[in-house]
């Protein structure tokens, strides 16, 4: 019970604390309205160049949506510590630091969840895209898992915030690198081998292709792999970052390298 | 298990770091070199030092933030290095200047996380904010964003968090550090009441008088070693057998300063400045009359006022931190 309440209340108001997008321009400029843009843009000129259909964009770029708060939510969430100087308090609280910082996680992730479901929606409507109304419930699973993976990947990316300072750099190449590796507007198929190994590590990878089967009318049972597969990348990352917050933490004692005290 | 709260030995810290990047250049800093303490339950102890004496790296060393180079320590029958949750859970830590606060939040809501974050009960929670809230005379702002809040008021708002979980013994990195005049004295009195109470208090300081107030004993500490420890009492009397002439002067320079130092009979000689004028304060054995001569140093300099008078706490404990440049002795307890 006191668990559930650190990862939960304490999740939310860390998320008040360390977020920098929690402001109602910023959260609906940056969050809500640049996503859309971005499916339009790939939707226009995947009409241009005639490599896929409208469906094969919005769904991709509706999932990938989910991906900005987490990345840079995940990053927020060690990273702006230091800015407040309070990395050092919250390290010597005696609870579980899984507890604690996958508490963080869960509103990034449901923050994702809703731009994703927002843009998807949004984008259909735009341009016209009917998706059946019974893939609905799965398209929400899809983004949910999608989301949850992004954030857990997004946290792996703030642990190393605990060890390296300029860890806005990996988290700005990471964005682009889920933009290229995803096959979200670019078809897999059209990816050298070995970025397409590294794609199938990355969050959105396998939700969006699971998505986009839901979308097709294709039913849950076809889709199901791929949603495992995104379940099984976004777990990964969970036991990542908590490994690596670990290492980092214990390091820190170490070297003295969070020295921003 | 002993009855100390705070138990440190032989503990020892360098600090490794790694400048440049095409030519790497490799830095050691011993920062402690070699401290052992013991401070008592309920005791007020005071570590008072110089800028980069090694204060807040003992701190640290204590409150599990930092592993020891060399040297073991317990906070309340806790190893530091291997128990940390046992000694996380008994300590709370404050330390001086504007940040540790989560700005964009209310007093409360900061106080809120980190009651979650210490494992404040639940049901507790609401009422222990309040009482917290009401000892540092947050109540009534604590609705209010900290990011307008006044450097006291931060200072007070960190002493509230580092209370929440009722630590047992309380940690104090320089707390009074650019707060006003007025400020300061209210947090001494919170201090003095905070150990009334029973609560450990182990406070770092480079001003002598407020040492001096609050300390029930006071370790000296310069370069990373515990220069000389005992109670504001004993610590007078590393200036037994000295006398003080204060000159007031413009324009004294460094030459005639080093000169002074050199003089005959005199242990300690420093400036410094308040406002246009400067205050020469020269330390010197009791049974040497120094005043002429170190006039004569002063030639062509304007003068002000010349007074001779006892030596003071200050003046022990400058005598105690500048001892370090003469070759190291062991250390000393210095009997009252
Ligand atoms: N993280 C660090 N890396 C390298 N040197 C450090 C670090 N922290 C402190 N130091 C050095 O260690 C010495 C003692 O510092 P500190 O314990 O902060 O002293 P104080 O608190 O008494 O001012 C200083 O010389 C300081 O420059
Ligand atoms: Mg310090």
């Amino acid at each position: 019970m006191a668990l559930f309440r650190l990862i939960g209340t304490g999740g939310v108001i860390a998320y008040r604390a360390l977020f920098n997008w929690t402001t109602p321009s910023m959260f609906i400029g940056s969050l809500l309205v640049g996503p859309i843009f971005q499916l339009l843009f790939f939707a226009y000129l995947g009409r241009q160049l005639g490599v896929a259909d409208d469906r094969f964009y919005i769904v991709g770029n509706a999932v990938l949506a989910a991906s900005l708060s987490c990345v840079f939510g995940g990053t927020m969430a060690v990273a702006n510590e230091r800015r407040f100087g309070t990395l050092g308090h919250v390290l010597l609280s005696p609870r579980s630091r899984t507890a604690v910082f996958l508490g963080r996680v869960l509103p990034y992730a449901g923050n994702g969840l809703l731009i994703a479901a927002s843009t998807l929606t949004v984008g259909a409507l735009l341009l016209g895209l009917r998706v059946p109304v019974r893939a609905l419930p799965g398209l929400l699973l899809a983004l949910a898992v999608a989301a949850l993976a992004c954030g857990f990947f997004g946290l792996t990316l703030g642990a190393l915030g605990l060890r390296f300072r300029d860890v806005w750099v990996v988290s700005n190449v990471s964005v682009a690198l889920l933009l290229l590796l995803t096959g979200v507007n670019v078809p897999a198929a059209g990816l050298p081998g070995w970025m397409r190994a590294v794609g199938e590590a990355l969050p959105i990878t396998h939700a969006a292709r699971g998505a986009r089967q839901l979308a097709a009318g294709e039913g849950l049972a076809a889709a199901a792999p791929a949603l495992a597969a995104e379940a099984a990348v976004g777990l990964g990352y969970a036991l990542l970052a908590a490994a690596l917050l670990k290492i980092f933490e214990a390091e820190s004692r170490r070297r003295a390298s969070l020295d921003a005290l | 298990m002993s009855g100390y709260a705070i138990e440190a030995v032989g503990l020892r810290r360098t600090y490794r770091s790694r400048t440049g990047w095409l030519r790497p250049q490799r830095r050691e800093v011993e920062a402690v070199r070699g401290v052992d303490l013991t401070v008592g339950n309920g005791e007020l102890f005071g570590l008072l030092g110089p800028n980069g004496a090694g204060k807040t790296t003992t701190i640290k060393l204590l409150n599990t933030l930092l592993i020891p180079t060399a040297g073991t320590a317990r906070v309340c029958g806790h190893d530091v290095v291997t128990q940390t949750r046992e000694v996380r859970r008994r300590i709370g830590y404050v330390f001086g200047g504007d940040r540790g606060l989560y700005d964009r939040l209310s007093a409360r809501d900061n106080l809120r996380y980190f009651a979650e974050l210490y494992g404040v009960p639940a049901r507790e929670q609401k009422r222990r904010i309040a009482e917290l809230l009401d000892l540092v005379r947050l109540t009534g702002r604590e609705q209010e964003r900290v990011e307008g809040y006044s450097r006291g008021m931060r200072q007070r708002l960190h002493i509230a968090r580092g209370l929440l979980h009722r630590p047992r013994v309380l940690f104090l990195d320089e707390p009074s550090i650019g707060v006003d005049p007025v400020a300061a004295r209210e947090l001494r009195r919170t201090v003095a009441d905070l150990a009334a109470t029973g609560t450990t208090v182990l406070l770092t300081t480079h001003y002598m008088a407020e040492a001096d107030e609050l300390c029930d004993r006071i370790a000296v500490i310069a370069n990373g070693t515990i220069q000389a420890l005992g109670t504001p009492a004993e610590l007078r009397h590393h200036a037994d057998g000295r006398q003080v002439l204060e000159v007031e002067a413009y324009g004294v320079a460094d030459a005639q300063l080093a000169a002074i130092h050199a003089l005959p009979g005199v242990r300690e000689a420093s400036v410094t400045v308040t406002g246009a004028t400067q205050v020469l304060t020269v330390q010197s054995d009791a049974g040497v009359d120094v005043q002429a001569a170190v006039l004569r140093e002063l030639d062509g300099v304007r003068l002000g006022r010349v007074t001779a008078r006892q030596p003071t706490l200050e003046d022990a404990y400058v005598a105690i931190v500048n001892r370090i440049n003469a070759p190291t002795r062991p250390l000393e307890a210095v009997g009252g």
